[in-house]
């Protein structure tokens, strides 16, 4: 059943892992609903947030794709109510 | 110790120390200080003829030797070139290193002479990618690409070096200790005993098992766990292409490939299973045809190093990540001795007598015997694409491990012949026969002069049918036979190896193969086989796309028969 997801991914606040960040979402077809990015507390992290809608288990595996990208140090995926949580880092 | 070096040099210093021995490559503009500084030193460069090949290469080194393999291209054309190794790699997760010459950073940006924005373009066939932008992080950064292209699941990495960084000067720092890197994976724990009981439960429950191996079981090198576990339990095994040659044909428990051209007695023991447990493979759709009738009675257990592939295209019912070897080596020892006489015997009720595909006796089957024959079954074969694939996958008996090469997930014709020099790289002792068709074969058998230059004794056979074969096969089945721009003209080969100044043969009838195959694979210098077969000879049986491994075509449909 497609309900919405929020990803979280905790990424190097590089210009070439962002790329990688969301050259992933483009190249496996996410169905993302809304993106957005933003700094956090830590210096030289930021925070990609994405929703998508999908079944969990899509959910998740979009999840796992993004722990293989060099530069991302977490990846939480977040219950469909917490989409504009920030996630501590 | 250190010493003031320019980039170039530290580069070449870099990578002698991480122990690459040779690399291939096109030298050009933005890359020349580093060729400049390679000039009668070590590693080997072997200078290929189109820098395709020089990733194709290093592919094949990678593959025959499980360490990284080098290739080096200049900027623009030259790194744009590399793009299809570089998937080819990244599909098959093979660990190669492309290093780059680019423009100089004060150029970086302004559409210079040459200028390609290659960490863009390889961004996603890479599994990591860096522009240098200092002589500072120069080491550490080839460094860094080498150990992720290693680690985990093995993939191509780049590393762009702008040409005033080559220049630049610094001091050179030998390193010893492993490069640092935030360790960020979570999932890289090793499974717990509990997990692994479960599945040895499972197969002892089991009454139709299977196991299914793929390349992951050849990274890892877990042939003699493999075995056991299939032996102890007396498990059948199937190898997916990429698997081929990691469990011995020949054996009795092994049934060979499955999927798109897999034999009628591998699909259906497939069909039939109640339970899968599948080490080092992903499930792709040419294995699994449409997944929704794929397995329809079995469990899956997916044991896989990549956990982003756990799931991905077969719902599980367990998914382990984990290194193959080390998750088999520890299943094995759980797992309760037992057999599956019934499921063998009901497994070989399935068996087909195999479809007469061949007019004439130049079969691909008693080409392949010759072969085998010949070289008493031991040398490494490496083919390219298409039909000659299918055939060498299903009729060569592989008895070494890893001794079977090709591109499977990205199918990428053209393989063969430059891979082929690789593997005789990471293999110099060993005998390699390249195999393609007449299509793939013309696409880089420019390769020929590299291989006289640089002496290398690769053994290449061509499967000439005058076509492109599996595409005319696919017009045949599924297009009313409209053989639309599939029929391919060939020069005389024979003429085209006298050229090259290497011996050349055409065999036409099976008279001629042993002595032909014979003379070829002794030969000590790079030889040349046309085998002119069969023109519409077709791969059966055959899923077709997007059909279930239930319903495989084993005659030529209605209308479109030969």
């Amino acid at each position: 059943m497609p309900v919405s997801h929020t990803v979280a991914v905790l990424l190097d606040d590089a210009l070439l892992t962002l790329n990688r960040a969301v050259g992933v979402l483009r190249r496996r077809n996410v169905p993302i609903e809304r993106l957005a990015l933003r700094p956090t507390a830590t210096a030289g992290v930021s925070q990609l947030t994405f929703i998508l809608k999908a079944d969990a288990a899509t959910a998740d595996r979009v999840a796992q794709q993004f722990h293989k990208i060099v530069g991302v140090r977490d990846v939480v995926l977040a219950a469909t109510e917490d989409s504009t949580r920030e996630v501590q880092s | 110790m250190s010493e003031l070096l320019t980039g170039a040099q530290i580069l070449r210093r870099t990578l002698v120390d991480a122990g690459v021995e040779v690399m291939f490559g096109y030298p050009g503009g933005a890359i020349m200080p580093f060729y400049d500084a390679l000039h009668g030193q070590l590693p080997r460069h072997i200078l290929v003829r189109h820098e395709q090949a020089a990733a194709h290469a290093a592919d094949g080194y990678a593959r025959a030797s499980n360490r990284v393999g080098v290739c080096v291209a200049t900027s623009g054309p030259g790194a744009t070139n590399l793009v299809t190794g570089l998937a080819t790699a990244h599909m098959d997760g093979s660990p190669v290193l492309a290093i780059t010459g680019q423009v100089g950073r004060p150029m970086l940006g302004r559409d210079a002479f040459q200028e390609t924005d290659v960490v863009g373009v390889t961004l996603p066939v890479t599994k990591h990618n860096v522009l240098v932008r200092d002589v500072e992080d120069l080491a550490d950064d080839v460094r860094e690409a080498m150990a992720i292209a290693m680690e985990g699941r093995p993939g191509p990495v780049l590393v762009d070096v702008p040409k005033d960084v080559q220049n630049q000067k610094a001091e050179y720092r030998s390193r010893t200790e492993p490069i640092r890197r935030e360790q960020r994976d979570p999932g890289r724990e090793p499974p717990d005993d509990a997990t692994l009981r479960e599945v040895a439960r499972l197969i002892a429950e089991a009454q139709r098992p299977l196991l299914m191996i793929g390349r992951g079981v050849i990274v890892s090198g877990a042939y003699a766990e493999v075995r056991e576990l299939a032996e102890r339990t007396g498990t059948p095994v199937i190898t997916t292409l990429l698997g081929i040659s990691a469990f011995p044909d020949g054996h009795p428990l092994f049934l060979g490939m499955p999927g798109m051209h897999g034999e009628v007695r591998v699909n259906r023991a497939i069909q039939h299973a109640d339970l899968i447990v599948g080490i080092g493979l992903r499930f792709d759709d040419r294995v699994t045809g449409n997944t929704a009738g794929f397995a329809p009675r079995a469990r899956i257990i997916h044991i896989d190093l990549d956990r982003a592939e756990i799931g991905k295209n077969v719902p599980v019912a367990l998914g382990i990540v984990g290194d193959a070897r080390d998750v088999t080596r520890r299943l094995a020892a759980l797992v309760q001795p037992r057999t599956c006489e019934r499921w063998l015997g009901e497994i070989r009720e399935f068996t087909r007598p195999r479809a007469a595909a061949f007019r004439g006796d130049l079969a691909p089957e008693t080409i392949l015997a010759s072969l085998y024959q010949a070289t008493e079954g031991r040398c490494t074969i490496v083919t390219d694409v298409g039909q000659h694939q299918m055939w060498v996958a299903k009729l060569y008996p592989y008895r070494e491990p890893n001794s079977h090469i090709t591109s499977g997930g990205l199918g990428t014709m053209g393989f063969a012949v430059p891979a082929a020099m690789g593997v005789h790289l990471a293999r110099p002792g060993e005998t390699v026969w390249a195999i393609s068709g007449d299509g793939g074969f013309q696409m880089n058998m420019a390769e020929i002069a590299t291989m006289v230059q640089e002496r290398l004794p690769v053994k290449m056979a061509i499967f000439n049918n005058g076509y492109l074969g599996m595409v005319r096969q696919w017009q045949q089945f599924f297009h009313g036979k409209r053989y639309s721009c599939t029929p391919i003209w060939s020069p005389d080969y024979v003429k085209l190896a006298e050229a090259y100044g290497i011996p050349g043969w055409r065999v036409k009838e099976a008279a001629e193969l042993p002595d032909v195959v014979a003379q070829a694979n002794d030969h000590s210098g790079p030889a040349l086989v046309e085998f002119v077969i069969e023109q519409e000879a077709n791969v059966y049986p055959m899923i077709p796309p997007g059909g279930s491994l239930s319903e495989p075509i084993e005659t030529a449909p209605a209308g479109a028969g030969d």
